[in-house]
């Protein structure tokens, strides 16, 4: 999103791949853009980083922008804890040089913001109470600040409506477009949004931005809708306790025909055990790695399960084989790992 | 007559869905069709006046004193309740909030509740892993821990003996600590709905102490069956034989 904001400024911009592990991504992007004198192109450069591969990058990276969207426990075998998280955060924001852009919904973010360094300055995006009201478990954050976003101190989320938002900017209304239906794609727009006005200052328009997020094409697998063997086929990507109840509470009530995969990415599910998908009613076929341990925490959800077939190919033949549903569009919900798996099989192409 | 289950301090000690072990309680007693109810419990004036399980799981370090202070609030019942019986299972941070204390590797340390034996204290590195343990009383437990302290203390009263991973640590080859019907453990997450035999005894407890018979129902011949393979997953990647599960 913010990406695309900055491209519709014509700014010309370098980045990496969309996915966060930056290590890999970025070398392979700095070894096929670079010149032979190590130069990469681009006015802006904008990477996307999680916490553990930040933290590790920007030890030799200096920054103007910092742009922080939340602390989630969403990788546990490998940061343990949100403190440990938010530790790494408070390391990546020491390397910004003029601002530090911060989801101030965030209890933890907020308590970085009173570290910053002197001279730079923290912006902040967040939603208002109406917003934070409908989204019926919260906003996902490991701890959500007490107050709203004064809208004098940032950019706010006013109001989500399906896959449209308004953010208000400075007192103004500015209606958007979302990639697809969700509070937290409002979110990714508002910071997308606020960091944007901080990286081009004087040149940032309201109007340029607001176009540019509602062009932005329906996101890759999260709520993306697909033609697979002649039928419409909905994509839901599960990455965190976070998104797996947002987008389990997204899925229209009563949709008849559910695949749902878990697969090695997740080394251990417990951390889904929190999210409530009793909504989900039944699923026709549980698969991937973790199978066993997806129904038997669907199942203790109240969720009704047809069969379990923990390999992930066969069950997407029968999924898809089977007939039409009589209400709503069959549905895949996906961790990455059988997202990738998914792709691969039905050979769909990888998305940027 | 309907289970009351406590979840106890559901907003700051559920880091890794430990208080669905109260959800999991719960439901089995329903599909053996004994009417229960979960009630989440963050301060004492929130406690029912009849109990019949308590559930506190697994928060993290910063929370640990913000906890400590509420459970302390709760003191006087929790050391009652334990006493005459009720089961109380506690996991992780929780359970070392039970104990006689916390000590950290800088020296300080937080006294705890002292109504589990023994105290948490510093051990190299994090251990995180499958872990497989034999207990006399609710038959081998499979799970997952993810902890940064190891355990003293417990060694007289362990809640089993460890086929696989850290557990209490210090070369101690156990895990866990019981007394009565009150226990700690490392294995974090839904620890009953994996082990659903543990749940079973819990619930027998429960009652038994109502007056009342206690069989598992039919919806969990099903479950149980999702439970069984997700523990062969496990003790295959432990390497540990999956016939001897059972």
């Amino acid at each position: 999103m913010l990406v695309a904001i900055l491209r519709a400024h014509e700014v010309s911009i370098f980045t990496n791949p969309s996915t966060a592990n930056i290590s890999q991504g970025l070398t392979s992007a700095l070894l096929e853009q670079a010149d032979w004198r190590g130069r990469v192109p681009g006015d802006v450069a904008v990477l996307e980083m999680d916490e553990g591969h930040g933290a590790l990058v920007m030890q030799g990276v200096d920054a103007r922008v910092v742009a922080l969207t939340n602390v989630m426990v969403d990788q546990i075998d490998r940061f343990h804890d949100s403190e440990m998280v938010a530790g790494m955060l408070a390391r990546i924001a020491a390397r910004a040089g003029e601002a530090v852009v911060l989801n101030a919904d965030d209890a933890y973010l907020e308590r970085l913001a009173a570290r910053v360094a002197p001279g730079v300055a923290v912006r902040r995006f967040g939603v208002s109470a109406e917003v934070l009201a409908a989204a019926p478990r919260g906003l996902g954050n490991t701890e959500t600040s007490e107050a709203r976003l004064d809208p004098a101190e940032g950019v706010v989320v006013a109001r989500v409506d399906g896959a449209s938002a308004v953010l208000l900017d400075g007192g103004v209304e500015r209606p958007i477009g979302l990639p697809a239906r969700g509070i937290h794609y409002a979110v990714d727009a508002a910071a997308a949004y606020a960091t944007a006005r901080a990286v081009l200052g004087e040149r940032f328009s309201p109007e340029t931005a607001s176009a540019a997020l509602s062009s932005i094409p329906p996101v890759f697998g999260r709520g993306e809708r697909v033609r697979i063997r002649e039928q419409d086929v909905d994509f839901v990507l599960v990455q965190n306790p976070a998104s797996y109840q947002l987008n389990i509470d997204a899925i229209p009530a009563g949709t008849e025909q559910i695949l749902f995969a878990i697969g090695s990415d997740v080394r251990d599910p417990s951390y889904f055990w929190p999210v409530d998908a009793s909504s989900l009613g039944r699923v026709s076929i549980v698969s991937g790695s973790k199978a066993a341990e997806a129904a038997l925490m669907l199942a203790y959800d109240g969720v009704a399960i047809d069969r379990v077939e923990p390999e992930l190919g066969r069950a997407l033949d029968d999924f898809l084989a089977a007939p039409a549903p009589g209400n709503g569009v069959k549905t895949i919900v996906f961790t990455a790992d059988s997202m990738r798996r998914t792709r691969a099989h039905l050979g769909l192409t990888e998305a940027e | 007559m309907t289970f009351t289950i406590v979840s106890l301090l559901p907003g700051t000690q559920n880091t890794n869905g430990d208080a669905q072990n109260a959800t999991v309680l719960e439901t089995r007693a329903e599909w053996a069709g004994i009417a229960a109810r979960t009630v989440l419990v963050e301060r004492a004036s929130e406690l029912p006046g009849e109990i019949d399980a308590i559930v506190l799981g697994s928060g993290s370090d910063a929370s640990l004193e913000r906890s400590r202070d509420a459970l302390r609030t709760m003191h006087d019942e929790l050391r009652r309740w334990g006493t005459e019986g009720i089961p109380i299972l506690a996991v992780g941070t929780g359970w070392e909030l039970l104990s006689w204390g916390v000590e950290h590797r800088d020296g300080s340390s937080l006294e705890g509740l002292g109504i589990l034996p023994g105290r948490a204290v510093p051990r190299d590195g994090r251990v995180t892993g499958d872990i497989v343990v034999s207990t006399p009383r609710f038959g081998q437990l499979v799970g997952f821990e993810n902890h940064a302290r190891a355990y003293v203390g417990a060694e007289a009263s362990p809640l089993g003996r460890l086929r696989a991973g850290e557990g209490n640590g210090r070369d101690s080859g156990q895990e866990g600590v019981i007394m009565g019907s009150v226990i700690g453990t490392h294995l974090h997450g839904p620890v009953l709905a994996k082990n659903p035999a543990f749940a079973d005894a819990l619930l027998r407890i429960m009652a038994e102490r109502r007056g009342i018979g206690y069989a598992p129902g039919e919806r969990a011949v099903t479950v149980d069956a999702y439970a069984a393979a997700a523990r062969a997953a496990q003790l295959r990647a432990a390497g540990l034989d999956v016939e001897s599960s059972a």
